[in-house]
């Protein structure tokens, strides 16, 4: 029953994903996959792959950064300085895909330097760490002078093939899930989650904890590093305030909470959730001034409710249909339910009100 | 015989109190020594010292013939020490088999090959040390469903997967009803007798220490009380009033160590 249930739920997942897949390749050859759509789309996707990148330090190895948006905003303000003839420092306009590649580098580094610093700090501490390290670097390149034009912005030369970057932004969040869906079956993807649950057993059983998590943490400001860039690309103008902007942080974190946190599928579930509903409430003439409460709302919801999100939903039914079964073999012998204390619980529970009656 | 551990002087200090005080310990290959002592006389802290997850001021640590005084938990691991923890530590959300997936022998697993799936030869070692510690009925079920004396079950199979020439028990007892103590005890002389693995280990239960082990160390106030075989060990003047006080207590001592 469980495994037959979790197959079907499985293959509906796969076949929507499919449909859904099919779907996103397909529009721009349709009137309706105009610039504008490709446009939000590809700003959706980058969304997701920020949220896939922040689930492997967050959702994996139990890290949560607040201050992932840095990456971006570094990621972003590196192909900004390359490709803008506005930094004095750099004023020869590099090609896309070198700058592409340099920024992600680079963004590679400081945060192999920065892991190395909070790495080491635990729950809350590494969390406020990154939130300080996020509004330091802002600021830094507010004042960097000639290298970031001083804070006043940077402009990319606007040569964009819109359905091709589209297609591109697709591609590589395609790879992103398939990277995060491959390194959570190796052993290294495995110590990640030995380190969330458990991080002096993890040590003290062989796991060289401080290596892997600064490797998981440069990997993933190197990923968030990359798509900074290419949204700079996309957005040809960049200044500090919209390229370090906190609610990319709130929304990688919100998307994968909401779909599943330490989950593939949850941060894809998400953030496409999540784009849809602000969608939805945008549009809706009477919520224009109230939407971001309904949204703070649901975060709130979410964490107290479905802290496993939707993926957590998803498992729990396949759960509530196990927990009937249990329940009804305890007629034909108590073993299935042996190990289960809520089970128990209830069945205690249920006897005494009926001993009260 | 083979020194497998060798603690030479070890202190231990949080500001103004000494937890642990010039001791000396060691522990032969094959051999199951039993460290004991009243609570607070640094026992747990002198495990931590000894796996490194706490440094140490003053002293040395020979493992396997290599100084591990500076070395991280991690490998310490990888030259053949393992432990369990007076407080359970096992991976709750994830299954028993995956429990012991987790504690393979990181030390012989490279960068590289850690970015490859788990090898069929280590499921296949995972299972049958669950099936050697009597759990095959919970192989599949998540750590967090499983009693207490279960988990301690799955933390010893987790403390072995790692192939260790030295496990060091921190009260693998506590918490453990009758049956399974002695279906504990039944495996731990199995590992130690069959494949010569070496145990030091934490117990507050005597009966326990004297049926297992051939050498006491006694611990109070971070210092070496006595040592020796259990017999003696419970007959030591010293070792009684640190129990029992001046008066001496008398009667049957063995409920009350």
């Amino acid at each position: 029953m469980k495994s037959t249930t979790k197959r079907v739920l499985q293959g509906v997942g796969l076949g929507l994903g499919c449909l859904l897949l099919v779907g996103l390749l397909v529009l721009p050859l349709f009137e309706r996959g105009n610039d504008s759509t490709l446009f939000t789309l590809t700003l959706l996707l980058a969304s997701i792959g920020t949220a896939i990148s922040w689930n492997l330090t967050g959702g994996f190895t139990g890290y949560v950064d607040f201050g992932h948006a840095v990456w971006f905003g570094i990621g972003a303000y590196t192909t900004g300085v390359l490709m803008s003839n506005e930094s004095d420092w750099i004023p020869q306009q590099w090609p896309l895909v070198p700058a592409l590649i340099v920024s992600a580098i680079f963004t590679a580094l400081v945060a192999n330097l920065v892991g190395r610093l909070t790495m080491r700090l635990s729950g809350p501490y590494f969390s406020i760490a990154m939130l300080g390290f996020f509004v330091f670097f802002r600021e830094v390149v507010r004042v960097m002078g000639g290298l970031t034009n001083r804070g006043v912005g940077l402009t990319i030369e606007p040569v964009i093939n819109r359905p091709l970057w589209y297609y591109v932004t697709l591609i590589f969040v395609l790879v992103l899930v398939y990277l995060s869906w491959w390194l959570r079956r190796t052993r290294f993807g495995a110590s990640l989650i030995a380190i969330r649950e458990d991080e002096i057993g993890a040590e003290m059983r062989g796991i060289d904890t401080t290596r892997n998590k600064v490797m998981i943490f440069t990997l993933s400001g190197a990923i968030t590093g990359l798509l900074g860039a290419m949204w700079a690309y996309q957005n040809t103008f960049l200044d500090p305030d919209i390229a370090f902007v906190e609610v990319r942080t709130i929304d990688a974190v919100m998307g994968t909470m909401l779909g599943g946190l330490g989950t593939v599928a949850g941060p894809i579930i998400g953030m496409a959730f999540l784009f849809v509903l602000r969608e939805l409430l945008w549009t809706q003439e009477s919520l224009l001034q109230t939407h971001l409460i309904v949204q703070g709302l649901l975060l709130g919801a979410v964490v107290i409710y479905l802290p496993k999100g939707l993926m957590g939903l998803v498992r729990g039914e396949v759960k509530l249909l196990d927990r009937f079964r249990k329940r009804t073999s305890t007629f034909e012998g108590m073993e299935a339910a042996v190990l289960d204390d809520e089970v128990l619980d209830e069945a205690a529970g249920e006897l005494e009100t009926e001993v009260s009656r | 015989m083979t020194r497998v551990l060798e603690a030479t002087g070890i202190v231990r200090r949080f500001g103004g109190l000494t937890a642990v005080n010039n001791v000396d310990i060691h522990v032969d290959a094959g051999e199951m020594v039993g460290l004991i002592g009243p609570n607070g006389s640094g026992k747990t802290t002198l495990f931590d010292c000894l796996s490194r997850v706490q440094t140490i001021d003053e002293g040395t640590i020979v493992l396997n013939q290599t100084d591990i005084s500076r070395m991280k938990p991690h490998q310490v691991a990888h030259i053949g020490l393992s432990r369990t923890f007076q407080v359970l530590r096992v991976y709750r959300d994830l299954t028993v088999v995956e429990n012991m997936e987790l504690s393979v022998q990181w030390g012989d697993i490279s960068l590289l090959s850690s970015f490859r799936r788990p090898d069929k030869e280590t499921t296949k070692r995972a299972n049958h040390l669950i099936d050697f510690l009597l759990l095959s009925r919970l192989r599949n079920e998540r750590a967090s469903s499983l009693s207490g004396g279960q988990r301690r079950l799955l933390e010893l199979g987790m403390a072995l997967m790692s192939e260790p020439n030295i496990v060091l028990l921190d009260e693998a007892m506590s918490g453990v009803n009758p049956s399974l103590v002695e279906q504990i005890k039944e495996r731990i002389t199995i590992l130690n007798q069959e494949q010569g693995v070496s145990f030091l280990l934490v117990e507050h239960d005597i009966r326990f220490v004297k049926d297992l082990c051939e050498r006491v160390v006694v611990l109070n106030y971070g210092e070496k009380l006595a040592e020796g075989a259990p017999d003696a060990i419970m007959e030591n003047d010293a070792v009684i009033e640190a129990y029992f006080g001046d008066d001496g207590g008398g009667g049957e001592h063995d409920a009350d160590f």
